[in-house]
């Protein structure tokens, strides 16, 4: 087969599985988002246009993570990479594995929050508005791992691979697409869990909303600290030099980091998440405690991202050392 | 679609070394100092008890990180609250200079968020040695448990990696999006939507998250 055709096979490929599992995330939180909606609407129905709006505005910033995912792969059909040289079919399938894998846990924490805020804004009528405004920043924040996946597919598809050997760097760049795909579900997912639990509180209680605001925004933040991990390694992976390793071993090292991280990643980003959106509800309990909410969030999220430091040092090792 | 990736860069040789500079960040960079020299002497030349709307835009800023440096970090003296607040106006302002036409983000470099991030982490280290004393210093990263030493230790440094590359990486991914839906749709309607939401929203979340960051680091040191 000449170099043609084997990119087209791989451009093809990342464009089915970057659209199939893309499109899987952002419908279940939509989902929920529109059943939350209607429970809503059995609370108070006479606020039914104002929950259907919301709604509405909570399931387009969901889709945002399928739409990156349908962007890539319009870019993946359309456009002919196969000037980049041989490697790039791993770099085409790399990025829509990156891509289809990143808008998962995005979508389902987007459509978290959007429920937890349409519920509370039938719990607190009055601050519909606030509650918007609140539910539209966490939602914004746990986009941030699918906007990684995206910076990382379009990194793989667009960089230029002419004269550099179809192995080990092919492995290498399948490996930057999982590490990055993988790593953003649980970052997403978790960070959509502590935005709608802050919206959850907000109902609860609207005169902590500056420190609530504070909270979530730290906690989202901190939780995405193992996306970032698989951010980092998904760099080194592409622009790593691998001259010299051609034997099957060297191959797959670069391969096993990148699962490494990715699937590191994936357990303490969803924890992380769990635990702020814990600490979250601990503030509408005691509102005068913020300082001391924190500092116990921040512990308890270092200690669960330790897993996750785990699986950077192997990826390291995998990387570097082996 | 070429434009992802390459950076303008001038190279100097200096007594046999090569320094590279990254022409874009460094000309932004200045022009964001420029604009807060400029605010800061509109705003202040006259002051007044019924003050102007820059003056009290100005008091608003420097309050609301006052109240949210001394609730973090529970001192006496405001010693932390320019460090805070200058990081903040910094990135601020960088992460929403591509509205403007014809300029970028200078966040859009990974140098500009990894030297504020490196400098962010040597400040919170001497601040633990400063209150805790050297000796409570080293003994935190015995616990909980003696042989996590070198786990605490390599959590310390991803905290560098991991505040630096959050602010690169959304303020990288919002202007490569802008780029290839401007690509797609041939720059109809949609790019100063786009450009609004990255760099004024999604800015300001991530200057604001930056700046939380590196005070709750340094407020874990000195507790």
């Amino acid at each position: 087969m000449d170099v043609e055709v084997i990119v087209k096979i791989g451009q093809y490929t990342g464009a089915g599985v970057c659209m199939g599992l893309g499109a899987i995330g952002a419908a279940m939180g939509e989902g929920l988002t529109g059943g939350w909606a209607n429970r809503s609407i059995s609370r108070r129905s006479e606020m039914a246009p104002s929950f259907t709006r919301n709604m509405l505005v909570a399931q387009a910033v969901a889709e945002t993570s399928a739409i990156f995912a349908l962007m890539v792969t319009v870019l993946l059909i359309f456009v002919d990479l196969s000037g980049n040289g041989i490697c790039a079919w791993a770099a085409a399938l790399g990025a829509g594995l990156s891509m289809g894998f990143g808008a998962f846990g995005s979508g389902i924490g987007a459509g978290y929050s959007g429920s937890e805020a349409i519920w509370g804004t039938s719990r607190q009528p009055a601050i519909g508005g606030q509650m918007t405004t609140t539910m539209l920043v966490g939602q914004a924040v746990c986009q941030t791992p699918a906007i990684f996946a995206l910076v990382i597919a379009f990194l793989l598809m667009f960089k230029d691979y002419s004269g550099i050997p179809a192995w080990p760097y092919s492995a290498a760049l399948l490996g930057a697409g999982l590490s990055m795909g993988l790593g953003a579900i649980g970052s997403g997912w978790g960070g959509g869990e502590t935005g709608g639990a802050a919206c959850k509180s907000f109902a609860r209680h609207p005169r902590t909303s500056a420190d609530m605001m504070t909270l979530m925004l730290v906690g989202q933040a901190v939780g995405q600290t193992p996306a970032i991990f698989a951010l980092l390694v998904s760099f080194m992976l592409i622009f790593g030099d691998y001259t010299g390793s051609i034997t099957l071993s060297g191959i797959v090292a670069p391969l096993a980091a990148g699962i490494c991280m990715g699937l590191g990643a994936l357990g303490p980003g969803y924890g992380n998440g769990l635990t702020s959106a814990r600490a979250c509800e601990a503030l509408t309990m005691q509102p005068d405690k913020s300082g001391l909410i924190m500092r116990t969030m921040l512990v308890g999220q270092a200690v669960a991202q330790s897993t996750s430091i785990y699986a950077l040092v192997i990826a390291f090792v995998l990387m570097f050392v082996v | 679609m070429e434009e992802i990736g390459s950076v303008s860069q001038w190279i100097l040789n200096i007594a046999g070394y090569q320094v590279v500079l990254n022409k874009e960040t460094l000309i932004m960079t200045w022009i964001v100092m420029a604009f807060w020299v400029l605010f800061a002497l509109l705003a202040t030349r006259t002051t007044k008890l019924v003050p102007n709307p820059l003056q009290s835009a100005a008091e608003l800023l420097v309050g609301t990180w006052d109240d949210l440096v001394k609730d973090s970090l529970d001192l006496t003296d405001r010693s932390y609250f320019p460090f805070i607040c200058t990081i903040f106006l910094l990135f601020w302002i960088s992460d929403m200079l591509g509205v403007i036409p014809f300029l970028s983000e200078p966040t859009k470099d990974i140098n500009t968020t990894l030297s504020l991030g490196v400098l962010g982490f040597f400040v919170a280290h001497y601040s633990g040695i400063k209150f805790k004393g050297f000796k409570r210093y080293i003994k935190d990263y015995f616990e909980p448990i003696f042989f996590m030493m070198p786990l605490n230790i390599i959590g310390e440094l991803a905290r560098v990696i991991s505040i630096s590359f959050r602010l690169f990486g959304n303020m990288m991914g919002g202007s490569i999006i802008i780029l290839v839906v401007s690509y797609l749709i041939y720059s109809l309607v949609l790019p100063p939507l786009l450009y609004a939401f990255f760099g004024l929203f999604i800015g300001t979340i991530q200057a604001f998250v930056f700046t939380m960051l590196s005070l709750v680091y340094i407020s874990v040191q000195i507790k």
